[in-house]
C-alpha cells in the first residue's frame, strides 16, 4: 500500500485494537510511511483514551491502599531478625570482651590493610575500563517490564553496541526498531531481531556522535524499520 | 529534610511520578487516592469480578511503584498512562481465563452520574470530574447500537468479527458503527 491510499476508515478500531490481524498487519504497514495517517491515529487514540472516563464507577475497598502499601513496604520481619541476632552478638561480645580484645585488634589492622590494597587495585581496573568505554543501562517499559537492554558507547562517543535480552521473537513482518532522541526528535539507530531466547545485538549508527544524544527508545515496527516510532516502546533509557 | 515539609496532594501528577522514581511512598499513596477509583472501576468494567479487580489494581500501581521511570510525559497524561496499563493488563486476564461476562453486562455511565466526591481530597477530582462529565455528555449523543458496539470493544477487548457476531450484525454495519462512534465522540469533544 502507498503513502496516497490512506487507512483513515481503519483508524478508530486500530486505536481499539479491535482490528483483524491481517489488517492490523495493513496499517501498520501504511503507518510507517504516512505522516497524514500518523497524525489521524494520534487524534482517534485521544479520543479513545476518554473512553475509561465514561465508565460507571465503583469505589474500590478502603483495605486496598493498605494492601498495596504493604506490598511495596520492605517486610519488618527482616529487620526484626536482623536486630534479634545483632542483639544476642553484642551480649557475646561484652561476655568475651576480655578474651577477643587483642585478637580483635589485630584482626582490625589487618582488615585495614587489605581493604586499602583492595581500594586501589579496584581503582586501576575502573580507570583503565573508563579509558575505552562507558555503558548505558536500558529498562523495559510497562509493554515487558522484564526486558533489559545495555549500549556500550566508546569513550570517544562515536560508536555503540547495543545488546538486548528479555524480548519476545517477533513474527517475520515485524522487527525492533533503536531510536536516538535528542531535543525531541527521534533517529533511527538501526533494526535489529531477537532468537528464541530473547537476545539480540546491533551496531549502532548514527549521523552524529552517540554522546550528542540525551535519550534512546526501542519500538516494534515493521520489518525493515520506520520513518518515525510508531509501535509499543519496548525499551528505552537515558544517555 | 525539604520533602517532609511538601503536602503530597497539592502536586501534579508529572511531580508525584517523579517522586515515585525516588521510593516515596507517601507520592504513590496520593496517586493511588486520585486514581485508584477509576483503575479499578475499569478493572471491574472489564474482567466482571471484584476479586480479579482488586488484584489488577494493585498489580497496576504495584507497576507504577517499579517502573515509574519509564513514564514519558511528551507521549501521555498520567492518568492516560494509567488507563492503558489498566485496559491492557485486564483484558490480557480476560483473555487468559476465558471467562468473557455476557454482552448484555457492558454498558457506559448515565449522562447524569456525578463524580463520586473524593473523601481524602475535594480539590483533586475537580478536574476529572469536569473530563467525565463531559465525555459522558458525548456519549449520551451516540445512537444506541453504536454505543454497544463501541463498549464491546473498548471493555471487552473483542474484533470486528467477534462483535458481529455477538450481535448478529453484517460484519460491515459493525465496522462503520466503531468508525462513526469514535469519529463523532471526537467531533463532539474537540468543538467543546
Amino acid at each position: 500500500m502507498s503513502a496516497e491510499e490512506h487507512v483513515f476508515d481503519l483508524l478508530p478500531s486500530y486505536a481499539l485494537d479491535c482490528l483483524d490481524e491481517d489488517e492490523t498487519i495493513l496499517v501498520s504497514e501504511h503507518l510507517a510511511v504516512c505522516v497524514d495517517c500518523r497524525a489521524e491515529l494520534s487524534a482517534c487514540q485521544f479520543t479513545v483514551d476518554q473512553l475509561a472516563l465514561a465508565q460507571p464507577e465503583t469505589v474500590p475497598p478502603p483495605e486496598l491502599k493498605t494492601r498495596l502499601m504493604e506490598r511495596i513496604q520492605p517486610a519488618p520481619s527482616t529487620d526484626q531478625a536482623r536486630l534479634s541476632w545483632r542483639d544476642a552478638f553484642a551480649i557475646f561480645l561484652r561476655h568475651t570482651a576480655p578474651a577477643w580484645g587483642a585478637a580483635g585488634l589485630l584482626l582490625l589492622l589487618v582488615l585495614g590493610v587489605s581493604n586499602i590494597w583492595l581500594w586501589q587495585r579496584v581503582n586501576q581496573q575502573e580507570e583503565s575500563q573508563s579509558d575505552i568505554m562507558r555503558t548505558v543501562a536500558l529498562s523495559g517499559t510497562e509493554v515487558i517490564p522484564d526486558a533489559s537492554g545495555l549500549i556500550v558507547i566508546s569513550l570517544d562517543g562515536e560508536h555503540g553496541t547495543l545488546v538486548v535480552d528479555g524480548l519476545p521473537p517477533l513474527d517475520e513482518s515485524h522487527q525492533y526498531q533503536l531510536w536516538l532522541i535528542d531535543d525531541g526528535q527521534r533517529q533511527s539507530g538501526g533494526v535489529f531481531s531477537v532468537d528464541q531466547e530473547g537476545y539480540g545485538a546491533l551496531w549502532v549508527s548514527s549521523p552524529k556522535p552517540l554522546s550528542d544524544y540525551s535519550a534512546v527508545g526501542i519500538t516494534i515496527e515493521p520489518a525493515g524499520g520506520s520513518p518515525g516510532p510508531t509501535g509499543d516502546r519496548v525499551l528505552g533509557g537515558s544517555l | 529534610m525539604a520533602l517532609r515539609l511538601v503536602n503530597y496532594s497539592t502536586l501534579t501528577d508529572e511531580t508525584l511520578i517523579r517522586l515515585i522514581v525516588r521510593s516515596q511512598p507517601d507520592a504513590l499513596s496520593v496517586l493511588y487516592d486520585r486514581y485508584s477509583r477509576l483503575v479499578f472501576s475499569l478493572a471491574l468494567n472489564i474482567v466482571g469480578d471484584r476479586a480479579t479487580a482488586e488484584e489488577i489494581t494493585l498489580d497496576v500501581f504495584t507497576r507504577i511503584w517499579e517502573k515509574a521511570a519509564t513514564y514519558q510525559p511528551d507521549q501521555a497524561k498520567v492518568s492516560t498512562w494509567l488507563t492503558r496499563i489498566t485496559r491492557n493488563r485486564s483484558i490480557d486476564v480476560l483473555r487468559k481465563h476465558s471467562s468473557r461476562p455476557e454482552w448484555h453486562s457492558v454498558s457506559w455511565a448515565n449522562v447524569t452520574d456525578e463524580a463520586m466526591p473524593n473523601h481524602h481530597n475535594p480539590e483533586d477530582i475537580t478536574e476529572l470530574a469536569v473530563q467525565q462529565a463531559r465525555v459522558r455528555a458525548a456519549m449520551a449523543q451516540l445512537p444506541e447500537e453504536q454505543q454497544q458496539a463501541l463498549a464491546l470493544a473498548y471493555f471487552k477487548g473483542y474484533s470486528h468479527r467477534q462483535i458481529a457476531e455477538i450481535l448478529d450484525q453484517p460484519l460491515g454495519t459493525v465496522k462503520t458503527r466503531i468508525r462513526l462512534a469514535v469519529q463523532k465522540l471526537r467531533q463532539i469533544l474537540q468543538d467543546e
